[in-house]
């Protein structure tokens, strides 16, 4: 049965933490989500569970904890739903041969690290119920992710959004987006067709025939939504509701597909049409909700799954190492090394691996479907979400080092002087 | 071109060649999901701890040859445990189980003894009900 209390109060503790924990975050500059990400991790056995068992046992007692995940995931379908109204075709035009090469070698890079490292770790860390290819790729998809949103969001921050590394950044995160999610797809029902009921092909084909009408039939419905808020300025409830039932249904049919929810949501936002101002009006409907409320509850629920250091002894902390290298070397390195062999200069070139390495709620996002179909233990899980935190944090530090702000902005100063 | 085929191409043979290689990496056996047990652990106990009068189910999560055994038993006394091959020893405050795992992937079983705080060792077998959710 529902125990409302619980539930209300969980959020109302999430939500305190969430923010207290961003607001300090954001005094050391790091982005508003990073210290979010953290304060989910404080809330779970790895810090309140370990300093106060009983009071964390009180507040998150595991049979009240299914009420949490299922509002977490309302949450993410709304919010992978807005990642893909964020992602423009258009960011791609005119980068050619040099953002296809960085983007694609900073995907084949950490995927090919990200699976060698499976050769360790798989005999250690996972067991007999999931294949090596499965794992394999699976840790490789998880150390190619970039997180789109929270790149944006430091790019706009440091008023990089505009600059050719951030203009090229933004274009390698798009298609890196794109490609991860798609690879992660394919894992998803790879691993999940060996147990489930439904032969392998109904899957495979119903993925493509929803694609297809998606892109063909779908798509060109859309601009009546966009024609109706160019006429009035704002959308009615009532067409704002449509879009949400076409999000959801869109979830549901790629859930009931094999492959997951957040599949559907996701191409739902790609394939809308993508006029400044519609994409700025939609952000804005969805976005606040999402960010505010629900986004947080996803971060408290993966740390309440995370135990960071708890069980396993020292060798926990070799493998979380490992992985921690791993990952940056393969996209920092990958995408760094890419970027120069294309013609951009040391310095933007390491700034490009710096932006491209942050993972942030995108990696727990996949971390999260990894672990709900098996194809990584709670170990592996935990040891990932300890990466995804390093490479989230070390990004804004590396990048000032690396690209002072004064410097940037004395070039950039330069450029507009130059075009006046 | 050739700095595509050699930084994209040859990385990705490279994975084929991976995946190849470790399609004979042995893993440890699976064991996680929820347990039911087909004797009474309680049967010889002096004084059955606390609300454990017919333990009849355990729920195990696994990471590796690590697990951890969690007892439904009112409290979740849990038992930490290590694979080694097909032999599981398990050690806690608890108790202590020292079991063999048998059968194929979908129809895995355990058999061995189990000694439980103010109970004298008994055999036991358990049969693995779903490999179930992680992380749960």
């Amino acid at each position: 049965m529902l125990d409302l209390f619980h539930l209300v109060l969980q959020i109302a503790v999430i939500l305190v933490a969430a923010r207290l924990v961003g607001f300090l975050f954001q005094k050391i500059h790091q982005p508003q989500v990073m210290g979010e990400m953290v304060a989910g991790i404080l809330l779970g056995p790895s810090l309140l569970g370990w300093l106060v068992p009983g009071v964390s046992a009180a507040l998150f007692p595991p049979a009240s904890l299914s009420y949490l995940n299922a509002l977490s995931q309302v949450g993410l379908v709304v919010f992978m739903f807005v990642v893909g109204l964020a992602l423009n075709p258009s960011d791609l035009h005119g980068y050619g041969h040099a953002a296809v090469l960085t983007s694609h070698v900073s995907i084949v890079a950490p995927f090919c690290l990200g699976g060698l490292t499976a050769l360790y770790l798989y005999p250690r860390l996972s067991d007999d119920g999931v294949t090596f290819t499965g794992f394999a790729l699976f840790m490789g998809a998880a150390m190619s992710i970039t997180a789109f949103p929270v790149l944006a969001r430091i790019l706009t921050e440091r008023g990089l959004l505009r600059s050719r590394m951030g203009t090229m950044a933004i274009a390698c995160a798009a298609v890196d987006d794109v490609t991860g999610w798609c690879i992660l797809a394919y894992i998803v029902v790879l691993v999940r067709v060996t147990h489930a009921a439904r032969p392998a092909w109904v899957t495979i084909a119903g993925s493509l025939a929803y694609v297809l009408i998606m892109v063909f039939v779908v798509r060109r419905i859309l601009p009546a939504f966009e024609r109706e808020f160019r006429k009035r300025d704002r959308l009615s409830d009532n067409l704002v509701a449509v879009i949400v039932v076409l999000v959801l249904v869109s979830a549901l049919a790629t859930e009931w597909l094999g492959i997951h929810l957040l599949f559907g949501a996701f191409l739902m936002g790609a394939i809308m049409p993508k006029t400044q101002e519609f994409t700025h009006y939609l952000l804005h409907k969805f976005e606040s909700v999402t960010v505010v409320l629900l986004l947080p509850l996803f971060f408290a629920f993966t740390g309440l799954r995370t135990r960071i250091g708890v069980g396993g002894g020292r060798a926990i902390w070799l493998y979380s190492a490992i992985v921690i290298v791993v990952a940056i070397t393969g996209k920092l390195g990958g995408s760094m090394f890419a970027a120069r062999l294309a013609g951009m200069p040391w310095r933007e070139a390491a700034s490009l691996g710096i932006l491209m390495n942050t993972r942030g709620l995108m990696e727990l996002v996949i971390l999260n479907i990894g672990l709900d179909i098996g194809v990584i233990s709670p170990a592996m899980f935990s040891i990932m979400v300890l990466m995804a935190l390093v490479t989230t944090f070390m990004t804004t530090p590396l990048l000032e080092w690396v690209y002072p702000t004064r410097l940037l902005r004395a070039q950039m100063d330069a450029v507009h002087k130059n075009v006046a | 071109m050739a700095a595509y085929l050699l930084l994209v191409g040859v990385p990705v043979m490279g994975l084929l060649g991976i995946l190849e290689a470790g399609r004979g990496i042995p893993a440890p056996l699976s064991i996680g999901g929820e347990w039911a047990i087909e004797s009474d652990p309680t049967a010889n106990c002096a004084n059955p701890p606390g609300s454990l009068q017919r333990q009849l189910a355990w729920s195990i999560s696994q990471s590796g040859t690590e697990a951890l055994i969690t007892l439904h038993d009112g409290h979740a006394a849990t038992l930490e445990a290590t694979i080694d091959g097909s032999t599981l020893t398990a050690k806690s405050p608890s108790g202590t189980i020292a079991a063999t795992i048998a059968g194929k992937l979908g129809k895995r079983t355990m058999e061995g003894k189990i000694s439980l705080v103010g109970c004298a060792p008994v055999a036991f077998r358990a049969v693995r009900q779903t490999p179930g959710k992680r992380g749960e």
